[in-house]
């Protein structure tokens, strides 16, 4: 079975996570129609 | 993806400032930044797994170049050749390991190396054209 991405909702947290875990960021902007 | 990247799921009308900021204007726009938030590569659309894979490599490839880790980056554009030559990531990928192999070693011969196979793998990219400046280096 695949891993469950977990995503991040805030870019604050994402970019405390990202710092702390030496990664990059990637946003997905989406719309639920 | 997450050995890499911290993903982020956006709502488009909810983080107005956040669309505003990144001047979002259609959705699913994907962005990949460095950790300060600060944009190296985006796209619009829906794509395909293969090419969905391939240009999230190429951002972080380009993140790469852009903070001058070209080993790194070189490593990147390389991916994307071995693994998917045929996703639309691909032409810009051979650009660009052109170009960070220039940066990485100051041998401006690897600029005309990589036009040489953007003419023979990808003869009718934009990629292929940008480069084709390079044809003048002796």
């Amino acid at each position: 079975m695949a891993k469950q991405i977990r995503w991040e909702t805030s870019l604050t947290a994402g970019k405390v996570r990202a710092k702390k875990e030496k990664k990059l960021i990637l946003m997905d902007f989406y719309n639920n129609l | 993806m997450e050995n890499n990247f911290i993903p982020i799921q956006i709502d488009f009308n909810k983080n107005k400032a956040l669309v505003k900021r990144y001047a979002v204007k259609w959705t699913p726009t994907v962005i990949i930044s460095d950790s300060d938030g600060n944009e190296h590569h985006r796209f619009v659309g829906y794509l395909p797994p293969e090419d969905f894979i391939a240009q999230i490599i190429l951002g972080k490839g380009k993140v790469e170049f852009d903070l001058d880790r070209f080993e790194q980056a070189i490593q990147c554009f390389q991916e994307i050749l071995v693994r998917y030559p045929k996703a639309d990531a691909a032409p810009e990928a051979q650009y660009y390991l052109g170009v960070a192999k220039y940066k990485a070693s100051h041998d401006p011969r690897e600029l005309k190396l990589g036009l040489e196979v953007l003419q023979r793998d990808y003869p009718n990219s934009e990629w292929t054209k940008k480069a084709q400046v390079y044809a003048l280096i002796p």
